[in-house]
C-alpha cells in the first residue's frame, strides 16, 4: 500500500467517524426543532413524525404570545410567563458573567504576572467546581435564607459570579500567558504607566480570549438548572425553570410548546455567537500570539 | 552624562544566585560589552539596569544617585529586548511612535521622528506593515528604531541578533556599530557571542557563573587572558589546550602531553612541576615540512579560502587546530608529517585552578 492510498483510507476514516458523530450530537437539536413544529397530535406520536407534514407556528404563538386561542390542551397556558423569565435570565446572565470575567481577568493577571496564587491554590481554585453543586446548594440556601436572598436576582447573580470564577481566571490566565512579559515591558521602559500598557498592549492582545470566555460563562449561567431550582423558583424564574414546568405533573407533557420555548432559549446564544465569530476562532485557539 | 555605577550588586531566584556580587562601572558614551556562557547571569544584570528586577543586595547608580527604587520609565533608559517584543497589535508606525505619545510629544512632531528614525535603519517600506509580516531582521531593526526614537542616554541590548542567521547578524552587527558611533551614547550589549564581543565592544566584561571574570579591552582580552576560562572562550577556532604535566629532564623544565614533549620557555621560571594546561592560539602555532619541535601528522585539511586549518589528533576530545594563511592544498596534505613549532612568547599555561601562570 503506497503513501497516498495509506492517507485516503486514513481520510475517509476521519471524516466518516466525524460524520457519523455530528449526526449523533445534532440529532437532539433536530428533534428540537421538528417537535416545536408538530402540531399536538403528532409529539407523542409512534411511528415517530420526523417532519411534520402540517407545520404550525400555533407552539411559538402559544408559548411566547400567550394568546387563550392556541391553548388548546389541558395546558394551563396563563401560569406561564416566558417573556419575564428571558428578562430575568439575560439579567442575571450578563451581569454575572461580566463580573466573573471582569474580577475572573484581573485574578488572572495578578496569577500570571506577580505569581498571585501558587500553583496549588489554581487547582484548589478549580477544585472548587468540582464539587457537586447539590452538596453546596444546601447549605447555601440556608445562608440565603438568612440573608434574605432567596428568589432574588441579586441572590443568583452572586452564586453564578461565585461559581463561574475559577473559571474565568483559568480561562483568562491561559490567554494573558500568552502575552510575552518583555511585550509588557517594552511599553514600560517606553515610558508607559501600568494602566495604560494594560489598556494599549495587554488588553488588545488578549480581547478575543476575553470575548471567548464570556460567551463561555455565559451558555453556562444562561442554561444553569439546580441552583437556580432551589435558590430562586417562584419569584425569580430563569429560562431553564421556566422549561421545566412545561413537563410538570398538573400541566402534562406538552412537548411542542417546550420545544419552541427551547428554540428559542437557544437563539440568543445563536447570534451573540455569530456577532461574534471572528473572535471565538482566535480565542478558541489559545494561540492568538505569535512569536 | 551618565555615569553608571553597580556596586556589590547581587540576585538571588530563590535558591539560585544568578548575579553574585557585581562591581562595575560604565563610562558615558562607551560601548560595554557583557558577554559569557548562557546562563551566567547577563540577561539578570542588564535586567536590573533596566528596573524589571530588584537586587538582592548592592546598589545601581546613574549620575551619582542611586536608582535602586527608580521605575523603569524613570530611567532615561531604552531596551531592545532578545525577542524583539514588539506590539503584535499595533503597525510598525505605531510600535515605533508608541514611547513618543507616552512622552506627549505632539503629533507633527512624532511623525516626523518615525519618519526620521525609520530612514536611519531603512525601514521605511515597513512602516504600514504588521510585526507579523516582518522577517528576523527587519523586526529587529524596528525594535532598535522604536528604543532609538525615545532619544535615552542609555542603551540596554539583550542578545539582539542572537534569533538571526550570519549573514544577517553580520549586517546589523554593522549597523549596530554604526549607531552607537554616531549617537555617542552609552551602550550596554549583552551576547554570549565572543565574536560579537570582538568587533563591536570599547570595553569587553567577560561573565562567568555570576561573576566578571575578566574586564578589558578586546585587544586585552584576547591576548592577556587571565583564565582558561576567558582564553577558551574568545577566538574561533578557540585556542588550542593541551593538558600535561611539567616534569624536569636533564636540569630543564618540559612539558609533557602525551608523546608530544616541549621545552618551557625560560620566562616561564615559577612555572614549577606538576599538572598545567598549555595553549595557543590556531594562527600562532608554526608549521613547516622541514625543522621545527614537535613532528606531528596532518589529521585533515580544511580550506577555508583565504586560509586553511590543518587538524592534528590530539589526547582530549578536541582536536589541535593550526590556521595557515592562504590556501595550501599543494604544499599540506592529510596523512603527511609535518613540524610544528610554538613560538615562546605566543604559549600560555594556566593552572590546575585554570589561572594563567605568569
Ligand atoms: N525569573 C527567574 N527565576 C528563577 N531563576 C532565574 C530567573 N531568571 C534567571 N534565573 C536564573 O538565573 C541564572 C542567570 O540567568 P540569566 O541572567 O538569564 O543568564 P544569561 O542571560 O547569562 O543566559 C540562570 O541560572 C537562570 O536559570
Ligand atoms: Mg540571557
Amino acid at each position: 500500500m503506497n503513501k497516498r492510498t495509506k492517507k485516503r483510507i486514513f481520510e475517509s476514516f476521519r471524516y466518516s467517524t466525524l460524520t457519523i458523530w455530528l449526526l449523533i450530537v445534532a440529532f437532539p437539536l433536530f428533534w428540537i426543532v421538528s417537535t416545536s413544529f408538530k402540531p399536538d397530535a403528532e409529539w407523542f406520536a409512534w411511528p415517530p413524525v420526523y417532519w411534520s407534514e402540517t407545520p404550525t407556528l400555533a407552539n411559538y404563538a402559544n408559548v411566547w404570545t400567550g394568546k387563550e386561542e392556541y391553548a388548546d390542551t389541558q395546558y394551563i397556558q396563563s401560569m406561564q410567563k416566558p417573556w419575564v423569565a428571558l428578562g430575568n435570565s439575560t439579567l442575571i446572565a450578563f451581569i454575572s458573567t461580566t463580573l466573573a470575567v471582569f474580577f475572573g481577568s484581573l485574578i488572572a493577571y495578578g496569577v500570571s504576572r506577580y505569581q498571585m496564587l501558587s500553583e496549588a491554590r489554581m487547582f484548589q481554585l478549580l477544585m472548587l467546581r468540582m464539587v457537586p453543586p447539590i452538596v453546596i446548594v444546601a447549605p447555601l440556601s440556608l445562608h440565603y435564607s438568612t440573608l434574605k436572598l432567596l428568589d432574588t436576582h441579586l441572590g443568583l447573580i452572586l452564586v453564578y459570579f461565585l461559581t463561574t470564577l475559577p473559571y474565568a481566571v483559568w480561562m483568562t490566565k491561559s490567554f494573558i500567558d500568552e502575552v510575552p512579559v518583555e511585550v509588557e515591558q517594552a511599553a514600560e521602559i517606553l515610558g508607559a504607566s501600568k494602566l495604560r500598557t494594560i489598556w494599549e498592549v495587554v488588553l488588545p492582545l488578549v480581547r478575543s480570549g476575553l470575548v471567548a470566555t464570556f460567551l463561555f460563562i455565559l451558555i453556562l449561567t444562561w442554561s444553569e438548572y439546580l441552583l437556580a431550582l432551589i435558590l430562586s423558583k417562584t419569584e425569580v424564574v430563569t429560562l431553564p425553570i421556566e422549561l421545566s414546568k412545561y413537563e410538570g405533573s398538573t400541566e402534562g407533557r406538552v412537548y411542542g410548546r417546550q420545544a419552541a420555548l427551547a428554540v428559542g432559549i437557544t437563539i440568543p446564544l445563536i447570534i451573540i455567537g455569530l456577532f461574534i465569530s471572528k473572535h471565538l476562532a482566535r480565542g478558541f485557539s489559545f494561540g492568538m500570539v505569535r512569536k | 552624562m551618565s555615569r553608571i555605577e553597580l556596586k556589590s550588586l547581587r540576585k538571588e531566584f530563590g535558591s539560585t544566585v544568578a548575579v553574585k556580587s557585581l562591581d562595575l562601572q560604565i563610562e558615558d558614551g562607551e560601548f560595554l560589552v557583557l558577554v559569557g556562557p548562557s546562563g551566567c547571569g547577563k540577561t539578570t544584570t542588564l535586567r536590573m539596569l533596566a528596573g524589571f528586577e530588584d537586587p538582592s543586595d548592592g546598589e545601581i547608580t546613574m549620575n551619582g544617585s542611586i536608582v535602586n527604587d527608580l521605575e523603569p520609565r524613570d530611567r532615561d533608559i531604552g531596551m531592545v529586548f532578545q525577542s524583539h517584543a514588539l506590539f503584535p497589535h499595533k503597525y510598525i508606525y505605531d510600535n515605533i511612535e508608541f514611547g513618543l505619545r507616552m512622552k506627549n510629544v505632539p503629533e507633527a512632531e512624532r511623525r516626523k521622528a518615525v519618519e526620521d528614525v525609520a530612514e536611519m535603519v531603512h525601514i521605511t517600506p515597513l512602516l504600514n506593515k504588521r510585526p507579523a509580516q516582518c522577517s528576523g531582521g527587519e523586526s529587529q531593526r524596528v525594535a532598535l528604531a522604536r528604543t532609538l526614537v525615545t532619544h535615552p542616554s542609555t542603551f540596554l541590548l539583550d542578545e539582539p541578533l542572537s534569533s538571526l542567521d550570519a549573514k544577517l547578524r553580520r549586517e546589523l552587527r554593522a549597523e549596530v556599530d554604526r549607531l552607537h558611533t554616531e549617537l555617542k551614547k552609552t551602550f550596554i550589549y549583552v551576547t554570549h557571542d565572543q565574536e560579537e564581543a570582538m568587533t563591536l565592544a570599547d570595553r569587553i566584561v567577560v561573565m562567568n557563573e555570576g561573576e566578571i571574570e575578566q574586564e578589558g579591552s578586546p585587544m586585552e582580552i584576547y591576548s592577556n587572558p587571565k583564565s582558561y576560562f576567558v582564553a577558551d572562550f574568545f577566538g574561533s577556532p578557540s585556542m588550542n589546550l593541551l593538558d600535561g604535566e611539567v616534569i624536569s629532564k636533564e636540569g630543564k623544565a618540559v612539558f609533557q602531553h602525551g608523546q608530544m614533549e616541549i621545552s618551557v620557555p625560560d620566562t616561564y621560571a615559577n612555572l614549577g612541576s606538576g599538572k598545567v594546561t598549555l595553549g595557543i592560539r590556531p594562527e600562532h602555532v608554526v608549521v613547516s615540512t622541514a625543522d621545527g619541535q614537535i613532528p606531528e601528522t596532518i589529521d585533515l585539511v580544511e580550506p577555508m579560502g583565504k586560509d586553511t586549518l590543518l587538524y592534528f589528533e590530539a589526547e582530549g576530545e578536541r582536536p589541535f587546530v593550526v590556521i595557515v594563511e592562504g590556501l595550501i592544498l599543494d604544499d599540506y596534505k592529510s596523512g603527511q608529517q609535518v613540524q610544528l613549532t610554538f613560538p615562546d612568547d605566543k604559549v600560555y599555561f594556566f593552572d590546575e585552578a585554570g589561572q594563567r601562570i605568569r
